[in-house]
């Protein structure tokens, strides 16, 4: 593959043809502030083709160049670029550039979605990730790239294992039955989500790689996400890649490999702490009422447990068969182990007046720390923007990728499940008998033993995506373009399973494969004007329409009965047992148009507008219409603000309507389902009423903010206040049961999220070659159901899932802890009146108590950089989400099912007169007499805080000195390390304070075994050619 | 040269348009494996569907599988969890007087009814070849109605008779009676709960209008026949107080049914192993194929099912000694308990602490496991509840234990349990304790014990004889509940509950 690139790199090299030898341009180029030279410099000129790279002194010299003007281009990453007019005639020029830091400000380019715009011009709120922010970052996907980066976009883990899905929440829940995910837009192309692996936590947008993107820009308000009307309620996410630069060929290529691990361990007891926990338990039970160290004397109780472990779980392997003892077993180390990554990009860009062009190639493998769990991910990207005519401009962006998950089952409550046999298996059971067979008395037995599920299945995900925009554009004149585009999106998914019939006795073996299909096109013409009257008067703006069709489907096939270990393909199977396919599909036709008006550069005046139809939803109502209009003031061109301090200032408000379809598509339908069978014949049942009049989930927002650049563009940012009403909710009103049905999709309900977003980035030394930059983000978020249907709650009482008017969704409602009684150590509780009870009853005694709102989340980053050296290091913070731990709590608090415990337990109380916050040792949860089984009972004391500040990245660079490179004839050279997830600070006592149970959980509140967040330390190489 | 300019823009506009214009560009989107309501009621292969789902609930609906197998012995004295095991500890441990609100909810039947009223109400004969074959389903469906209507209106209605004995005086009410299609919206209205005794006669109605449209159909007892009609009939007349009724259905059912009471050891023990017996008595079984109908989905054990609650799997609901001392020792029935380390088809846990529940560490293997994935056919009704009822129905129409003396002794023959003492039939106390106990020893883990504490206005003990619940209770029906009230403001909540 590498030669190949490079093949294709040097056939490209090569076309530049030679010219005539004539005069020379030489020069320094230097930092403007320091004067330090600035060493791998592009200097170019356009119309020949032809430039240099300054070198370790910041000199550069072109030579053979033909008599006359040209204008030559300086530019180098971070700085701004800098145009001069030269005139050369046969003898040598000298022309020294100092080059300005480009601090990111209002004169930055934004893709706001059909149109580029300069960032002065905005209304709306975007905020920007540019390449730079996470160029060192080794991470998977885009949505891990944006985590803590952009105020107001809260990203959570769902799944910790490499390549695994985030949970994207812009500006709050809106939405309670449709889906709260952004709309994702690679390079134009929308990105469908349906028919990923059901194997692996996963996201499409692991096709990406993520050293290909050149910045991710969030549209975060209506104001400047309407323009994709229909699907923008939840935000919009606009991914844009990399493209070649007129200039010599240049050819990065980059190595790196490291380590990954646990970010975190939790603390179990051992085995003789086991022992003594439920001897202590047995001999309350039987009577004794101190049973502390100075207590009496349990050991007999003990024994009990001792021999009984013994027999359960039977001895340790390697203790002498005539003095059996307990195994003592850490399955997080059976199960958990460190992971190797490696990564490779090579990448040549470069062009000429008329094409420019990148070419990528990435792969990377990363293992993750469970056993098994794996990440691959090959890319090819070709992106070439050429000029046919002098009007009519081509642009190709084409990624094919092929990533593959291998591994285990990762996230939930599976007996399965390596995340949760960490909990499940107790330190008293082993992985393998003496004679390295498999332990048959692992907790749930052989077929569930951690290394049978090690050793005896196999999870395979493939997915193989093509990612593809074709754009034509045609100048008509100065004023007018028209633009063309065809979206591809199109993802192949093949999830294979194997179950040796060590791991399906009952089976003998089994295969599954399962083949997934998206095949996701969109197509568009747009129109684009601008023209400016009088001088003042600048009037810009395009109409537009699109089509997308996105068609899903999946077959699953499965077979039972293996001969042996020699075959894992269907066929060898004896009994073909699952057979299933389905296919879905939906459209949508839209118009839009945005039309804009500014005045002197001061007052901007901003409307967007889209029309869209969407099959989902009845014929008289599929159509949405959603508007929005934004308005900015360029303060900082008043002449009563002559300010020096102050660079530029600009006030904007926006208010507009955005839709949200994303629920079944067929949702509005009548529909009765295949579903159940009886003696051979397939059910068909009703399982949805119609309602003819489902029409569109609207968003309205009102967005005020400010821009700010101040001290010479030392300090930027933007502050905005939203209030965003999502109105006409797809909400399943609950029906009478009686009725055989348990909802109907209406437009009903409202929910509010307002907040207040802050983004400041400074300069804070720039000195001597010194440089010393922050930035920083918070988002503060309120979460508030205003409407529901009749204003009568849903699921009431429910701890987690109740929606009730007037409350953040996601609030928990649960019991208040007491504390354990000094005398006996029972737990006990609070009923609704506040007395003591042993009895609570969870519909009657719970009290509202938290809620899974993270209400404040951001990010911190600093970059210091003297020299070729560079340091970054970016802290991400989330607080005011609580939740409970499922997994945990049931399993690792009680000994109920003889599963890990947690070392909560060794505050526990053993004589009367304790206080402590942990009941006495239990042989069961239920073992208190007259009193609510511990481990159930859910109380106040079950919910944790979340809130956590976590070193979501650190990263080294170091530029080889010039002298060094340029004696290999290398343009760069640069050595690097970073680390992911290094330090996290949490009060949340489990794997990992990021809670999110999936891509769509709206509640937060709750959170069952999942692949826990994993640390990565990298180094690695990149050189430039 | 302009107007050509002008002409050209014209026409990218009109192309443009054009490109999305037409609505008909979001038609054509159809799902794969839904259809509408018409294609379903108007052609037979979509009523047979119908039917087939109508059947398939049952056995997907946790309230007609452990619920009501299970759910009723952990409730009251028949089974108490296995040490360290958890399932349905909450009803094993609820009292008359602590605020749990653990019950046997099964609301969720209304499903069921949901296809049955399809069945019966949307669709034309004209839609069959042979439009008797509507009768037989619309027979099936009422039967099957009012089987889900029994099983629910005992779990939220004191049975016609006990009005008071609750903690309100006259307390009637019973449960939602719908008995149209719900077709569009506006059927699925909110609805007040009927009075028990309404739904009683809407239930009677029903099965007397089944046993006219499929009379003479016994053949198969994996559909609803003629003798589940009576069967059932003699249950709610039973659950009634219409004594005569009861004891004259019940012997229709002896009747139709083709089969006998199995008589000898083996068969008895092996009545329930799908792998010989194979439910002979069983008036209508539910068939589950183990392979493809887990309630967890094809392949994989059935997580729910009453064998993961009882003999395999999780091994959590354990027969008590209470229930074992029930028999004597030559009793064949005593073959339906086996050592809890031994029965495991598909072991989940390793069996211990059994002793922890009764003597020899017993469980029950009437729901063993043996199609495979922790999976056994149900036989919802079984012949020997006849010979019950109408032993019980025959000695309180006639105000004397001798009346009933011969079905029941015609039972335990059969199950070699000796002959009705003489203390049995000293009053009508004597026998009624006397048919408890018998019910427990033939029925014992398969879904009546608290229901017939409950019609008898008994008191809910312990296996060790103290009280859990007392027969005045308000913890003997079930909390409707916040969650239904809510949707449906009509619903009243049963008393002692939370409003």
């Amino acid at each position: 593959m590498f030669k190949k690139l490079l093949f294709t790199v040097f056939a490209l090299l090569l076309s530049a043809s030679a010219f005539a030898q004539s005069g020379t341009l030489t020069g320094q180029v230097t930092d403007a502030e320091t004067g330090e030279p600035l060493i791998g410099a592009t200097v170019y000129i356009e119309s020949l083709n032809k430039g240099a790279q300054s070198n370790i002194d910041g000199n550069y010299t072109i030579s053979g160049i033909d008599a006359g003007t040209y204008t030559v281009s300086y530019r180098y990453v971070g700085y701004e670029t800098v145009s001069r007019s030269v005139e050369i005639g046969s003898g040598t020029v000298t022309l020294d550039i100092q080059l300005s830091v480009d601090v990111v400000g209002l004169d930055e380019l934004v893709v706001s979605g059909y149109a580029v715009q300069q960032k002065r011009e905005i209304t709306g709120s975007i905020s920007t990730i540019s390449s730079d922010e996470f160029e060192n970052v080794s991470l998977q996907s885009t949505e891990a790239l944006l985590q803590g980066r952009a105020a107001g976009v809260n990203i959570t883990t769902t799944s910790g294992n490499p390549g695994g899905a985030f949970k994207v929440n812009i500006r709050g829940n809106g939405s309670i039955n449709a889906a709260t995910e952004p709309l994702y837009i690679v390079d134009g192309v929308q990105i469908s989500f349906a028919q990923t692996s059901s194997q692996a936590s996963t996201t499409p947008l692991n096709a990406i790689n993520p050293g290909d993107i050149e910045s991710i820009e969030v549209l975060k308000d209506a104001a400047s996400a309407a323009i994709y009307g229909a699907q923008a309620a939840a935000g919009v996410v606009i991914i844009t890649t990399k493209n070649g630069t007129a200039g010599p060929t240049r050819i990065t290529a980059r190595a790196e490999t490291g380590v990954r691990s646990l970010a975190r361990n939790v603390d179990y007891i051992n085995s003789e702490e086991y022992v003594r926990y439920m001897g202590e338990g047995l001999a309350i039970n039987n009577g004794v009422t101190d049973v502390s160290a100075d207590g009496a004397d349990i050991s007999s109780f003990e024994d009990t447990y001792r021999n009984f472990f013994l027999g359960f779980f039977g001895a340790d392997p390697d203790s002498d068969p005539n003095d059996p003892q307990l195994a003592n077993t850490d399955w997080q180390d059976f199960i958990f182990s460190e992971g190797v990554t490696q990564k490779y990009n090579v990448s040549a860009s470069g062009g000429n007046s008329s094409t420019n062009f990148l070419l990528s190639g990435g792969y990377e493998d990363t293992e993750g720390t469970a056993f098994g769990s794996d990440f691959t991910r090959l890319n090819l990207r070709t992106n070439i923007d050429h000029d046919m005519t002098d009007k009519l401009r081509a642009s190709v962006r084409l990624n094919i990728s092929r990533a593959t998950q291998t591994g285990v089952c990762q996230d939930g409550n599976f007996i399965n499940c390596p995340p949760s046999q960490a909990m499940f298996e107790a330190p008293m059971s082993f992985p393998y008998l003496a004679d390295g067979s498999y332990n048959p008395n692992t907790r749930f037995g052989l077929s569930t033993n951690p290394a049978v599920v090690k050793n005896e299945v196999d999870r395979n995900n493939t997915v193989t995506q093509v990612l593809s925009a074709l754009k034509l554009q045609y100048q008509a004149n100065d004023w007018l373009s028209f633009s063309g585009s065809a979206n591809i999106d199109y993802r192949n998914t093949q999830d294979e399973q194997y179950r040796s019939a060590v791991a399906a006795p009952a089976q003998n073996g089994w295969i599954s494969f399962a083949n997934r299909n998206v095949e996701n096109y969109q197509g568009n013409l747009v129109a684009n004007a601008t023209r400016t009257f009088d001088g003042v008067h600048a009037v810009s703006g395009f109409v537009g329409t699109e089509f997308r069709s996105d068609y899903s489907e999946s077959q699953l096939t499965r077979g039972d009965g293996l001969p042996g270990p020699f075959f894992q393909v269907l066929s060898a199977t004896s009994t073909p047992t699952t057979a299933a396919g389905i296919n879905s599909q939906w459209k949508q036709a839209s118009y839009f148009g945005n039309a804009k008006y500014t005045y002197d550069e001061k007052y901007i005046l901003n409307v967007v507008a889209r029309y869209d139809g969407n099959s989902r939803f009845g014929e008289d109502t599929r159509w949405g219409f959603f508007p929005s209009v934004s308005v900015g003031w360029i303060i900082s061109e008043e002449d009563f603000l002559d300010i020096e301090a102050i660079d530029q200032l600009k006030l904007r408000a926006g208010y507009g309507t955005t839709g949200n379809s994303a629920i079944g598509n067929f949702a509005s339908r009548g529909l009765y389902s295949a579903s159940g069978s009886y003696l051979g014949s397939t059910g068909l049942r009703p399982n949805q009423l119609a309602n003819a009049n489902l029409g569109w989930e609207e968003a309205q927002e009102i967005n005020i903010g400010l821009d700010y650049e101040l001290f010479e563009g030392r300090i930027f940012g933007s502050i905005d206040a939203y209030q965003k009403d999502n109105t006409q909710l797809l909400f399943d009103r609950p029906l009478p049961s009686s009725s055989g049905y348990d909802d109907i999709t209406e437009n009903i309900g409202e929910v509010r999220n307002t907040g207040i977003e802050f983004e400041i980035n400074t300069v804070n030394v720039a000195a001597a070659g010194f440089r010393w930059q922050s930035r920083f983000n918070v988002a503060f978020t309120d979460n508030e159901i205003l409407e529901l249907p009749n204003g009568t709650p849903i699921d009431e009482d429910d701890l987690f899932e109740s929606l009730q008017e007037g409350k953040p969704i996601g609030l928990i409602q649960v019991v208040r802890w007491a504390g354990v009684n000094p005398a006996d150590g029972r737990p006990m509780w609070y009923d609704a009146d506040g007395n003591i009870t042993y009895t609570p009853t969870n519909s009657v005694d719970a009290v509202e108590y938290k809620d899974g709102v993270a209400n404040v989340t951001g990010g911190f980053g600093n970059t210091i950089s003297y020299k070729g050296f560079s340091a970054d290091a970016f802290l991400q913070f989330s607080f005011g989400q609580w939740a409970f731990p499922g997994t945990d709590y049931y399993f690792t608090r009680t000994p109920d099912f003889l599963m890990n415990l947690s070392t909560e337990v060794n505050k526990r109380w053993t004589a009367p007169g304790d206080i402590t916050h942990y009941p006495r040792a239990m042989t069961a949860g239920t073992d208190f007499a007259e009193t609510a089984n511990y481990r159930t009972q859910l109380s106040t004391g079950s919910i944790y805080n979340t809130s956590y500040i976590r070193l979501k990245n650190v990263s080294l660079n170091y530029d080889l000195p010039d002298r060094f490179t340029q004696s290999l004839g290398l343009n760069n050279v640069r050595l690097f390390a970073s680390a992911v997830n290094l330090v996290t600070w949490t009060a949340w006592p489990w794997y990992d304070p990021e809670v999110a149970a999936d891509t769509d959980d709206i509640y937060g509140n709750e959170v069952y075994a999942s692949y826990p967040t994993e640390r990565q330390v990298n180094a690695g190489i990149e050189i430039q050619f | 040269m302009n107007n050509l300019k002008t002409l050209k823009y014209v026409l990218v506009a009109a192309l443009m348009v054009g490109f999305t214009s037409c609505d008909s560009l979001l038609d054509d989107v159809e799902p794969s494996t839904s259809v509408s309501a018409e294609v379903v009621l108007t052609s037979e292969e979509g009523v047979d569907a119908l039917r087939a789902s109508m059947y398939s609930k049952i056995r997907e609906n946790f309230g007609f599988t452990t619920e009501y197998f299970i759910g009723p012995s952990a409730f009251a004295d028949e089974t108490r969890n296995r040490p360290g095991s958890t399932r349905y500890q909450a009803l094993t441990v609820a009292t008359g007087t602590s605020g749990g609100t653990a019950h046997l909810n099964n609301w969720g039947l209304y499903e069921i009814i949901q296809d049955a009223n399809l069945i019966i109400g949307a669709v034309e004969p004209s839609v069959f070849e042979d439009p008797a074959t509507l009768d037989l389903y619309r027979g099936e469906a009422l039967a099957l109605r009012a089987f889900a209507m029994h099983t629910m209106v005992r779990v939220y209605g004191y049975e016609p008779g006990n009005f008071s004995v609750g903690p309100q005086a006259n307390w009637n009410a019973g449960i939602v009676i719908r008995t149209e299609p719900v077709l569009d919206l506006s059927d699925a209205d909110t609805r007040a709960r009927s009075t028990v005794g309404e739904v009683y006669t809407q239930i009677l109605n029903d099965l007397s209008d089944a046993k006219t449209l499929l009379a003479g159909e016994n053949a198969d007892n994996r559909y609803v026949t003629e003798a589940f009609v009576d069967a059932l009939s003699a249950r709610v007349n039973l659950y009634a107080g219409n004594w005569a009724a009861a004891a004259s259905a019940a012997q229709d059912a002896i009747n139709n049914f083709p089969g006998t009471l199995v008589d000898t050891q083996t068969g008895v023990a092996e009545m329930f192993d799908e792998r010989s017996g194979n439910h002979p008595e069983a008036i209508f079984k539910v068939v589950v194929n183990s392979d493809t109908e887990n309630t967890t989905g094809g392949g994989s054990f059935a997580n729910n099912g009453p064998a993961t609650y009882t003999a395999d799997g999780f091994l959590a609901q354990l027969p008590t000694q209470f229930l074992l001392d029930k028999y004597d020792a030559a009793d064949y029935r005593l073959g339906w308990y086996e050592d809890c380390t031994t029965t495991q088809l598909n072991p989940l846990t390793q069996p211990t602490n059994c002793t922890g529940v009764n003597t020899n560490g017993l469980v029950s293997v009437k729901f063993g496991g043996e199609k495979g994935n922790s999976v056994d056919d149900m036989p919802m009704i079984r012949l020997a509840e006849m010979y019950l009822i109408r032993a019980e129905a025959l000695a309180k129409d006639a105000n004397s234990p001798a009346a009933g003396v011969t079905p029941l002794q015609t039972l335990m023959t059969a199950r070699n349990a000796g002959t009705v003492p003489a203390t049995a039939l000293t009053d009508m106390t004597a026998f009624e304790d006397y048919i408890l106990d018998e019910r427990m020893r033939e029925l014992g883990v398969e879904g009546h014990r608290f229901w017939d504490l409950k019609r008898l206005a008994r008191d809910v003990r312990n296996p060790d004889g103290s009280i859990k619940m007392r027969a005045d209770s308000y913890r003997i029906l079930a909390e409707i509940g916040s969650g239904l009230r809510n949707v449906n403001d009509l619903l009243v909540e049963n008393p002692g509950y939370a409003e």
